[in-house]
């Protein structure tokens, strides 16, 4: 269940990235973005557990980019979330490891695909919200938003490290 | 620990790239990945609080048996979504059934039984407990425990049992017992023929004799049997045991001496034992059960080792056993031996050898040829005339070849000595 999930969410996300560029004129992009998708599969089968990190960095910053540029957003928003999944998934994977035959696999795999599902798919309904409420992006707003940024994850990492 | 790193380099990477280009997606992009961030952190499980029981089904095995070790594990603290819980075994051990590893789901205040068989080579396994673990949903947050145990698994030496093994120190104890003690009295054996003396069972009386004298009755008189005191050398050094390739011979020592050491007890001797490797491990002389245990967990951790100081057997001091007592040596024996046994042997004590071959042990392990071939003829005469001088110095000797059981081999052999003796 867990490696189906993976590959799926490997497959949307690299299609849906490279549909996007495609989309916006950049072919020679979507091949690239193919070749890492596939490259992800390769390290699924190979067990290059490292890969996905990798994967989800690149991924993160060519969304990124393709907004900046003012590419389609609803396919790089998928492409990243999507990417995210199959982070979250490939590191569970790896979990799963240590499970013994007499385990409860399928339910501890239900439960985590239930809820990642739920968070990409909240994630995914915050993200689009968002940009429909668009408020004019003021500097007093930036300022604003730096600082409770800086806050709040200042608070996670000392909560974590705790 | 790099997960959450990662994720808010990511999450920070996206808010400044919105901030610098002033895009309002840029932001929204980064929610979804705040979402998984926050989530992870809200769901991060507390400090782990689990009472781990282990039972062994048998905690004292042989190397051909298993033993089944049941965990149940108790959760005191919160909910745990997913526990890994990974036995910490000695990778001496293997897993014959079940698994040490498991993912589980285990709820406040329940508990999660499984088992799994372990088997493994001779020796004293110290189960040091169970490393728990358990992890937020995202993996970014993790909880551990180490739940220590106390358990210990022994494996003794898997031996067949001798039925008997005649021996005749010099000084018995005063206990009755198996061995002939050369003083008349009751017993089994016939001693000799003395005087009639008052309380002597008319049953004893030697008619034959009496006959012959008309003053006065004569009665038999029946070797004692009695105890003794048998201290058991096993032979633990590199030099005699170790051979090409990292075959060893001391499994087989080890098996004799298990047996030997069974047999002397089981006759109601006291029996001591010293493992003479890179120290000496003197288990102190002792009778019956309790003394039976001590011996074979000694024998358990018994191992081969090289020490410069214990190269010879000149360290086999006379004053580790009791005077005129039964010294039996476990050892395959190199040429240098011969010396301190002879000693031993000048000073009194009874010294049996029973000596595991090494010659045909090793060449078992070698391929055949002409040239092994004559190796061994030679090597075989060096030993043949080192078991000689032993011999001839009234100390027994029994060869075991090891590829049979050493109460096939030898049983015979010890009994039949009984009559040479």
């Amino acid at each position: 269940m867990t490696l189906i999930g993976l590959i799926v969410s490997i497959v949307i996300s690299s299609a849906s990235l490279a549909w996007g560029f495609a989309q916006s004129g950049f072919p020679s992009f979507s091949t690239w973005i193919i070749i890492i998708g596939l490259g992800w599969l390769l390290a699924i089968w190979q067990r290059w557990n490292w890969y996905s990190s990798i994967a989800l960095i690149v991924f993160t910053i060519l969304s990124a980019l393709g907004l900046w540029f003012g590419f389609i957003p609803g396919w790089l928003f998928a492409g990243g979330v999507f990417a995210l999944f199959a982070w979250d998934m490939a590191e569970f994977r790896l979990r799963l490891v240590v499970m013994a035959k007499d385990d409860d696999t399928r339910g501890i795999e239900r439960r985590h695909l239930a809820r990642v599902s739920l968070l990409a798919l909240v994630g995914m309904a915050l993200a689009s919200i968002t940009m429909l409420l668009r408020v004019k992006f003021s500097f007093e707003w930036g300022v604003l938003l730096v600082i409770v940024t800086l806050l709040g994850l200042g608070q996670l990492v000392g909560w974590f490290r705790r | 620990m790099y997960r959450p790193i990662l994720l808010s380099a990511l999450i920070y990477g996206l808010l400044l790239a919105g901030l610098i280009s002033l895009r309002g997606e840029l932001i929204a992009f980064s929610l979804p990945f705040m979402l998984y961030l926050l989530y992870g952190f809200w769901n991060a499980p507390g400090a782990l609080n689990l009472q781990i029981q282990r039972r062994l089904s048998s905690d004292r095995i042989t190397p051909d048996g298993e033993t089944i070790v049941t965990l149940t594990v108790t959760n005191h603290g919160a909910d745990i979504d997913e526990l890994v819980l990974d036995e910490m075994i000695r990778p001496q051990l293997s897993i014959r059934d079940g698994s040490p590893r498991h993912l589980i789901q285990l709820p406040k205040g329940t508990s999660h039984t499984f088992q799994y068989t372990v088997a493994g080579m001779r020796g004293s396994y110290h189960f040091e407990g169970t490393f728990a673990a358990t992890t937020d949903l995202s993996g970014l947050t993790r909880q551990e425990q180490v739940v220590r145990s106390e358990e210990r698994l022994f494996i003794f030496p898997d031996f067949r049992r001798l039925k008997r093994v005649s021996i005749h120190p010099r000084r018995t104890r005063v206990y009755a017992g198996m061995i002939p003690a050369r003083v008349g009295g009751r017993g089994i054996e016939f001693f000799g023929v003395r005087e009639y003396q008052s309380g002597d069972s008319p049953r004893s009386i030697n008619w034959r004799v009496s006959a012959r004298h008309v003053d006065n009755l004569y009665s038999n008189e029946y070797q004692q049997e009695r105890v003794a005191d048998v201290g058991i050398v096993l032979d633990a050094r590199v030099r005699t045991n170790l051979f090409q390739s990292n075959h060893s011979i001391f499994e087989y020592a080890v098996t004799a001496t298990a047996a030997l050491a069974d047999v002397f007890l089981t006759q109601g001797n006291r029996v001591g034992l010293l493992v003479y490797g890179a120290y000496l491990g003197w288990t102190l002389p002792g009778y019956g059960k309790i003394q039976r245990e001590r011996i074979m967990q000694a024998l358990a951790h018994a191992e081969i080792g090289v020490s410069s100081v214990f190269a010879g057997l000149e360290h086999l001091s006379p004053r580790m056993f009791p005077p005129e007592s039964q010294i039996v040596l476990v050892s395959p024996l190199v040429g240098d031996d011969l010396e301190v046994l002879i000693q031993l042997r000048g000073r009194g004590y009874q010294v049996m050898v029973i000596s595991p071959d090494p010659v045909k042990f090793e060449v078992s392990h070698l391929p055949k040829s002409q040239l092994v071939h004559t190796a061994a003829r030679v090597i075989r005469m060096e030993r043949d005339l080192l078991i000689r001088r032993l011999e001839r110095a009234a100390i027994q000797v029994v060869e075991w070849d090891v590829s049979i059981p050493l109460d096939q081999a030898v049983s015979s052999l010890l009994v039949r000595q009984r009559r040479l003796l």
